[in-house]
C-alpha cells in the first residue's frame, strides 16, 4: 500500500496529464470511430457541432431545454430537463473540476498552444490583480446567457434569433469539428442582426482564443461558463482539493506554477478547501509543494495524491529517488 | 638586543582574539556533548582552517559577498561567481564595528561592519551585495561602501503579501541578474541557472533530511552541531558542503537504533541568529540538558527551508521562482506581519514534539526585539512554553544567561513529570 502511494506522490504529473489529456482528447473528439458515445450531458466542452464526437457538451441539450415555453417546462413533459441535469451532476460529481484539467478537449488544446510557445521559447504573460478580478467575472456573465436567455426565450422575452446563443458564440463549435475536417462552422451567418453579432462574436473569440492561449496559459478557461457552472455544484464532488494550512510555508510555489493564477492557493491558511471558481483542477500546485501533505487530492476523505518533498524533489531533478 | 619585545599589530591582535574565541567554542563542540558524529570533524576541521589558520577556500573564483540571505546565490553560482555570506559572529569585530554604529546595534551588523573595516578576510569579496532588508542592515551597506568597498544595493520590499511587492522584488531580482553578470563580463544562460537551482535544491534536501530525523525520540545530532553545518553553508565551497553533508545524514542514520534513552528537553531555538563563532544561547541551551531539535533563524532553517518550483524551464521563469523563493516564505521579523513566522514556530514545535522555545533577540535588534510581545502570546495561547532572551556578542552576561536558561529547562521537565 505505502509502494502505491509513494509510486503516485513521487510520479511525473506533466507526463501523466500529458498522456491523460491525449486519452479523453481522442474519445471526446473522435468518440463516434471508436463507437463511443457518452450522451449529451457531460461536464465538459466536447461539442455536439462535431460529428465524430464521443460525447456532448450539457449546454447545447441545457439551453435547448430551457428555451421551451414555461407552460411545458414546469409540466410533467420536463423530467427529461431533470434527468438531463441529475446524469450531468452524476457525471460532474465523480472528477469535480479534473474535467477541466484533464478531459476537456478545449482545456487540452490551450495546453498543446502553450506546448508550442514553449517550443519557441516565448515567455507567458499573466493579468495583473486588478485584470484579474475583473476577468474572472466574465464566465458569470457567460452563465447567465447559457441559463437565463433560453429561459427568456421561453418566456417571450427574446426572438427565436437567441436559440442557443452561447453555442454561437463559443469558440468550441468554431474549434473543435475542425478536428474531423469540418469547416463549415467558420462562416457568419446574415439570416438576421442577431445572426450576425451571434456568429461574428463566435468567430472573433475562436480567433481570440488562438491568440490568447498562446500568449497566456489557459486563456479561455477564464472566460468559461462551464467552470462558473462546475463551481456551483463542486462542494458535492467526491474528488476534493485540500490544503493543510499548519503545514504551508506560503512560499508561493504553488501559485507561481497555477495556469489560472489562483492566489488563495498559497495565501490562504484557513480553507481546508481550496478550490476555488477558477482552478481546473490540474493538480500542478499539489505536484509544486515542497511541503509533506500541505495540499492533496481526496475522494471521500481518503488522500490519492499528496505533496511530498521527496516527490518535489524528484520532479525538479533534485533528487533521482528517496533513498 | 633581540630581546626586544615584539609589539602585537591591530591585525595580529585580531587575528589571535578571533582565534581564541574559535577554539574555545570548537573545543565546546568537539568535547562538551554525547551526541557525537565523527562526520562533523569535516565542519570542525572547516572553522579551524578558514578561521584560525587563514586558508583561502576559493582562490580562483569570482567572490560575491551578501551581506543577507536574500541574495539569490542561484543566480550568482550560474555566472561561476560563488556566494559567500559574510553575516559575523565575532565579538572581536563586533567591537571593531561599534565605531561605526551606535552602540545599541545590533552585533550582527557592528561585527561584519567591523570584518570590512578591518579588511582582514580570508576570502576578500570583489563585490559586496546588500540588500535593503532591516534598517541596520541596508545603512550598513553604505559604510561599508565607505572603506572601499563595491557595494550593489538589492532593494527589497518590506511587506510580501501583495503582488506589488512581489512584483517589485521580481524587477529587483531580474536586475541584479542583468547588472551582476554585466560586471562578471559573463551571460546568463538557461543551463547553467537550471543547474545551480538544482544544485541548491540538493543542498536544501540534504538539510530537511537531517532535519527529519530530529524529529526521532533521540535526535542524532544535536542543535549546536547542527548550527555550526548550515553556518558552513555561508562559505564553503557548495560541492565539499553537500558532500560532507551527505556523510554526516547516512552517519546520523545509522545512530538511530541506538537505544540510550535521553530524558533531554526538546527545544525550539527561534529569533536572532546564532553565527560561529557566537553560539552563545544554543550553547547553554545544550550544557543544561536541553537538546535543540529544530530552529526559526536565517543562519540556518530560513536559509534551507523554502525551495524552487519552476513551471517553465526558461531564464524568464526561472529568474523568477528564484526571486519568489527569497521573498514569499521568508519569516523575517522585518515584515509588516509576523503571522508566518508565528504560524512555522508552532509548526516546527509540533512536528519536532518540542517541549519548549528559546527566543533569544540581539540586544540593537530592533525588529525581533518589537515583534516579540506578539510571538509570546501566540505561544501562550497555544500553550507552549516560551523563553525570551536578550543578549549580546559579549561573553560577559553567561552568568545570568545560564540561570535563566538552566530554570527553564527545569520547569520543562516538571511540566513533563506533572503530565505523566
Amino acid at each position: 500500500m505505502n509502494k502505491i502511494k509513494k509510486l503516485i506522490n513521487y510520479m511525473d504529473l506533466r507526463k501523466v496529464r500529458f498522456w491523460i489529456q491525449i486519452f479523453f482528447f481522442i474519445l471526446f473528439v473522435y468518440g463516434t470511430y471508436l463507437f463511443v458515445d457518452l450522451g449529451r450531458n457531460l461536464p465538459i466542452f466536447s461539442c455536439g457541432y462535431n460529428r465524430a464526437s464521443g460525447g456532448n457538451c450539457y449546454f447545447l441539450a441545457l439551453q435547448h431545454q430551457l428555451a421551451r415555453p414555461w407552460w411545458r417546462l414546469f409540466s410533467y413533459a420536463s423530467v427529461g430537463v431533470l434527468t438531463g441535469f441529475l446524469t450531468f451532476l452524476a457525471w460532474f460529481v465523480i472528477f469535480n473540476k479534473a474535467w477541466c484539467g484533464y478531459a476537456c478537449p478545449i482545456g487540452t488544446l490551450q495546453d498543446w498552444i502553450t506546448s508550442f510557445r514553449k517550443m519557441l521559447k516565448i515567455p507567458y504573460s499573466t493579468y495583473t490583480v486588478e485584470q484579474y478580478r475583473f476577468l474572472k467575472k466574465m464566465k458569470y456573465v457567460f452563465l447567465f446567457i447559457v441559463i437565463i436567455f433560453p429561459l427568456m426565450l421561453g418566456l417571450g422575452l427574446l426572438d427565436g434569433e437567441w436559440r442557443g446563443a452561447f453555442c454561437k458564440m463559443c469558440p468550441g463549435r468554431l474549434i473543435t469539428p475542425l478536428f474531423s475536417g469540418d469547416f463549415s462552422q467558420w462562416t457568419i451567418d446574415f439570416s438576421n442582426a442577431t445572426a450576425i453579432f451571434l456568429t461574428s462574436f463566435g468567430i472573433g473569440f475562436t480567433v481570440l482564443f488562438f491568440i490568447g492561449s498562446f500568449v497566456k496559459k489557459r486563456f479561455f478557461c477564464f472566460y468559461c461558463p462551464m467552470s462558473a457552472m462546475h463551481y456551483i455544484f463542486s462542494d458535492w464532488a467526491l474528488l476534493k482539493l485540500k490544503k493543510d494550512g499548519d503545514k504551508c510555508t506560503k512560499c508561493g510555489d504553488c501559485y507561481n506554477v497555477c495556469d489560472m493564477q489562483i492566489k488563495d492557493i498559497a495565501d490562504d491558511v484557513k480553507s481546508k478547501n481550496i478550490l476555488r471558481d477558477d482552478c481546473i483542477f490540474c493538480m500542478k500546485c499539489v505536484a509544486a509543494c515542497p511541503e509533506d501533505d500541505a495540499l492533496h487530492v481526496d475522494i471521500l476523505n481518503m488522500k490519492i495524491f499528496s505533496s511530498t518533498k521527496g516527490g518535489f524533489s524528484k520532479r525538479m531533478e533534485i533528487i533521482k529517488d528517496d533513498k | 638586543m633581540t630581546n626586544k619585545r615584539k609589539i602585537e599589530t591591530p591585525l595580529q591582535r585580531q587575528n589571535r582574539h578571533k582565534a581564541m574565541e574559535c577554539v574555545a567554542v570548537l573545543d565546546k563542540l568537539k568535547n562538551d556533548f554525547d551526541i557525537k558524529l565523527d562526520a562533523m570533524g569535516y565542519f570542525y576541521d572547516l572553522c579551524e582552517k578558514v578561521y584560525i589558520k587563514k586558508e583561502s577556500i576559493y582562490s580562483k573564483s569570482i567572490k560575491i559577498g551578501t551581506l543577507c540571505l536574500q541574495v539569490p546565490s542561484e543566480i550568482i553560482y550560474a555566472l561561476d561567481a560563488v556566494p559567500i555570506r559574510l553575516c559575523n559572529g565575532f565579538h572581536t569585530d563586533d567591537e571593531i564595528g561599534s565605531d561605526f554604529a551606535t552602540s545599541k546595534a545590533c552585533p550582527l551588523v557592528k561585527a561584519t561592519i567591523g570584518e570590512f573595516n578591518s579588511g582582514n578576510f580570508t576570502d576578500k569579496p570583489d563585490i559586496v551585495v546588500s540588500p535593503t532588508t532591516c534598517d541596520q542592515k541596508s545603512k550598513s551597506g553604505a559604510i561599508i561602501e565607505s572603506f572601499g568597498y563595491e557595494v550593489y544595493d538589492m532593494e527589497f520590499p518590506r511587506t510580501k503579501e501583495s503582488e506589488e511587492a512581489r512584483e517589485y522584488w521580481r524587477r529587483s531580482v531580474r536586475r541584479f541578474a542583468k547588472d551582476i553578470s554585466l560586471v562578471l563580463n559573463k551571460k546568463l544562460k538557461r543551463g547553467k541557472l537550471k543547474e545551480a537551482i538544482k544544485k541548491v535544491g540538493y543542498a536544501q534536501y540534504l538539510y530537511h533530511q537531517l532535519n527529519e530525523l530530529r524529529k526521532e525520540d533521540n535526535p542524532p545530532i544535536n542543535g549546536n552541531d547542527m548550527f555550526l553545518l548550515t553556518n558552513a553553508f555561508f562559505f564553503d565551497n557548495i560541492d565539499n558542503w553537500t558532500k560532507a553533508v551527505e556523510k554526516v545524514l547516512e552517519e546520523a542514520k545509522t545512530k538511530l537504533d541506538n537505544n540510550i534513552k535521553k530524558n533531554s528537553v526538546r527545544v525550539v531555538y527561534t529569533g536572532s541568529p546564532p553565527i560561529f563563532p557566537n553560539l552563545k544561547i544554543p550553547m547553554i541551551i545544550e550544557q543544561s540538558d536541553g537538546i535543540i531539535v529544530a530552529d526559526e533563524t536565517c543562519s540556518s532553517n530560513r536559509m534551507f527551508n523554502d525551495m524552487v518550483s519552476v513551471d517553465e524551464w526558461f531564464l524568464y521563469d526561472m529568474v523568477d521562482s528564484v526571486a519568489d523563493r527569497y521573498l514569499k516564505g521568508c519569516t523575517c521579523p522585518i515584515f509588516t506581519k509576523n503571522s508566518d513566522r508565528i504560524r512555522r514556530i508552532i509548526d516546527l514545535v509540533k512536528s519536532h514534539r518540542a517541549e519548549g522555545i528559546v527566543y533569544q533577540a540581539f540586544a540593537g535588534c530592533q525588529v525581533y526585539e518589537m515583534e516579540q510581545r506578539s510571538v509570546l502570546e501566540a505561544m501562550e495561547k497555544e500553550g507552549i512554553p516560551i523563553l525570551y532572551l536578550e543578549s549580546d556578542y559579549s561573553p560577559s552576561h553567561l552568568g545570568q544567561l545560564t540561570t535563566r536558561v538552566e530554570a527553564f529547562i527545569e520547569s520543562l521537565k516538571n511540566r513533563r513529570r506533572k503530565k505523566v
